[in-house]
């Protein structure tokens, strides 16, 4: 390399570069001080606006100062690299402090900390980011070079992400619904409990949840936690099982997943709240012989456990669910009709709402006849998709070609 | 309980590199016994798999597992390509580490997976993840490597070359990872990015990273302060991995493989 330059001489290089972008924080974090909180998020039309308004000023200022210095200079490495430092800097910061809104009014408070997407230095270092690799993907895209491409899928792909993405933020709709079996519901309520009338409702004809077997566990008496010993410390029940539990040996003489206690024993029946219940017998290392029943109760039955000695007791713990589903029938205002199951990780796209299964009554497990629903609507959500399968893309297209030997 | 036989996969993968190292003259035989003991692994997991009657993806030794399997695998792969021995030698002993970790922290055998775990997406994120962990802990390795040898005076530029590679892998892989958790929680929960403690760390991750990747394509010879990105880039990856969980910021994330019945 040559000798050293000033700084703030041409070419700019790394040393403007953070300076400038510390500078861009520093603005950032002044605004936050003096400014309201920004609650505010760009509703459609105005994002659309907003966003062709930006991009057409981007694409003006490249084909005019195209052979500038300073459009060198932001569209260079060096500033991007500064940048996506300040970048990572905000969002470590974001992954030691908690994202929640808090009744205190401290430094971090105040610099917006605790909601750091939303912040004025967040904002602004990624709108730079935006204009710089911006930018950089008009320089690699006119005149289009076939070699460019992968260059071209990943950064558009970023670009398109970034922008979409944050653009859409505003019109994102995401609010829940709590459908009873047997009733129709078409209001839907948001994050902070507000109402709003959905254009289709819903009725719920059933839920269904399918949960694992419970697990023996042994917890301590004075404390209630989980003795962990050695590990195993917690094993599913199944017919007949026969295992050692933390120098236990533990016997399951029957089992049933709906019972229900009458006199000394449990019966298996099917009530509203029937819980599961074991008999076991138990050796302690002392070769002495505890036999008992054991249950985890339910909503509406008390739990049961077996006490082992002063220290221990022997428990079943709450089963935990494998599959809950809502068989629903959806009413739009044209007074169309659609049946559907709703399962998680299966969502159902009606009248421009996903609509997903989100939980149901956590109290009342299977014997929940409540299904909350989350229903969302997204009409940016194509665009993104875009950048993110030239993101992709762009991913395959570097773990191809790898890093392409440069002359030093 | 099958986890109580895993001592058989530390000890057996251990004698059978340890085997590789006494006769690393025979190439054949060397890349054999490495063979068997990465085979190994992957038969245990896939015992794991068929008993827990679900993807062993879930647990934090479960993905130690897996990482165990990969890094020899990449080991190999780069080995084959350079031909250096060292870089077997490193990776097979991050790998019996990792293997040991797992002996010492022993799991609870559990075949419960949560529904919202229940996509095929699942085992497609989680394998995309842990092999760009691997590619990234080899290349962190490389970068050790090179600036030992850059404080010794001995620099290799070919050492250079391969860091690049293997972060170019990784990268991709990472990146096709975070991709895919995009893709899979808009599909199952409505949304892309919740900044979670784990996705944020895992864009800190991407981030470091993306910065050495400019890095090298802007200033190939200025290489000590991209070796010691590289470096420390392992520390936050290894952070995102295990040490979220232990932040105060990580109460709430759908990421931390609790144990709590």
């Amino acid at each position: 390399m040559s000798i050293k330059k000033p700084i703030w001489q041409q070419p700019w290089g790394y040393a403007e570069s953070f300076i400038i972008s510390f500078g861009v924080l520093c603005i950032g974090s002044g605004l936050e001080l003096v400014l309201p909180v920004n609650q505010s998020t760009l509703i459609y039309p105005f994002n659309l606006i907003l966003g062709l308004s930006f991009f057409i000023l981007l694409v003006l200022a490249h084909v005019l100062f195209r052979k500038t210095k300073i459009h060198a200079f932001l569209s260079g490495i060096p500033l991007t690299i500064s940048l996506v430092s300040a970048l990572s800097f905000m969002v470590i910061l974001m992954g030691i402090l908690p994202q929640i809104p808090s009744q205190q009014n401290g430094l971090i408070q105040q610099l917006g900390l605790n909601r750091m997407t939303s912040s004025y230095p967040f904002l602004l270092i990624n709108l730079f980011l935006l204009i710089v690799l911006g930018f950089v993907s008009l320089r690699k895209t006119v005149p289009f070079k076939l070699k460019n491409w992968g260059f071209v899928c990943s950064h558009w792909g970023l670009w398109i992400v970034i922008f979409a993405g944050g653009l859409g933020s505003g019109d994102l709709r995401r609010l829940r619904m709590d459908v009873y079996e047997n009733k129709t519901e078409w209001r839907a309520y948001d994050d902070q409990d507000r109402y709003c009338e959905m254009p289709l409702a819903i009725k719920l004809k059933d839920f269904l949840i399918d949960e694992f077997h419970p697990k023996l566990a042994i917890v301590e008496n004075k404390t209630g936690d989980l003795y962990e010993a050695q590990k195993p410390s917690m094993i599913m029940i199944e017919k007949d099982l026969i295992c050692r539990l933390q120098g236990w040996k533990v016997k399951v003489e029957e089992f049933y997943m709906t019972s229900g206690r009458a006199g000394d024993r449990y019966y298996q029946l099917s009530d509203f709240g029937a819980a599961p219940a074991a008999k076991v017998r138990v050796v302690s290392p002392q070769a002495d012989t505890l036999q008992g029943w054991i249950s985890c109760g339910s909503f509406n039955r008390p739990h049961e456990s077996l006490k082992l000695n002063e220290q221990f007791s022997l428990v079943m713990t709450v089963p935990e669910p494998k599959r809950f589903s809502s068989e629903v029938t959806f009413f739009t205002p044209d007074g169309k009709k659609q049946d559907a199951t709703l399962e998680v990780n299966k969502s159902v796209t009606v009248n421009g709402w996903k609509i997903y299964q989100l939980s149901y009554d956590e109290k009342k497990g299977r014997y929940s006849d409540k299904s909350i629903l989350e229903v969302v609507r997204d009409p940016w959500q194509p665009y993104v998709y875009i950048g993110i399968f030239m993101m992709m893309i762009g991913a395959v297209y570097m773990f191809w070609k790898g890093r392409e030997s440069v002359s030093e | 309980m099958i986890w109580s036989n895993f001592i058989l996969v530390l000890v057996s993968s251990f004698f059978l590199w340890l085997s590789a190292l006494i006769c690393h003259k025979n190439e054949f035989l060397k890349r054999l016994f490495i063979l068997l003991g990465t085979v190994s692994i992957g038969i245990f997991i896939a015992f794991l798999w068929v008993k827990l009657e679900r993807p062993p993806l879930r647990t934090l030794g479960e993905t130690r597992l897996w990482y165990a399997f990969f890094l020899p695998a990449i080991g190999m792969i780069t080995y084959l390509r350079w031909r250096y021995n060292w870089m077997l030698l490193y990776s097979l002993s991050l790998s019996l580490l990792f293997l040991l970790i797992n002996y010492l922290h022993p799991e609870n055998f559990s075949k419960t997976l949560m529904p919202a775990l229940q996509s095929p997406w699942f085992v497609p994120h989680v394998v995309v993840y842990i092999s760009a962990y691997a590619f990234l802990a080899a290349s962190s390795l490389v970068a050790v490597r090179g600036l030992y040898q850059h404080y010794t005076k001995t620099l290799d530029r070919k050492v250079l070359l391969m860091a690049d590679n293997l972060v170019y892998l990784g990268f991709a892989f990472l990146s096709l990872g975070l991709l895919f958790g995009a893709l899979w929680a808009k599909e199952a929960w409505g949304h892309y990015w919740t900044w979670d403690p784990k996705e944020t760390w895992a864009l800190i991750t991407w981030l470091g990273y993306l910065i050495y990747i400019h890095l090298r394509y802007h200033m190939p010879t200025k290489f000590r302060s991209s070796l010691w990105i590289l470096a420390l880039a392992f520390v936050i990856l290894l952070v995102c991995w295990f040490g979220v969980n232990y932040l105060p910021s990580a109460q709430f994330s759908v990421h931390t493989y609790s144990q709590a019945p």
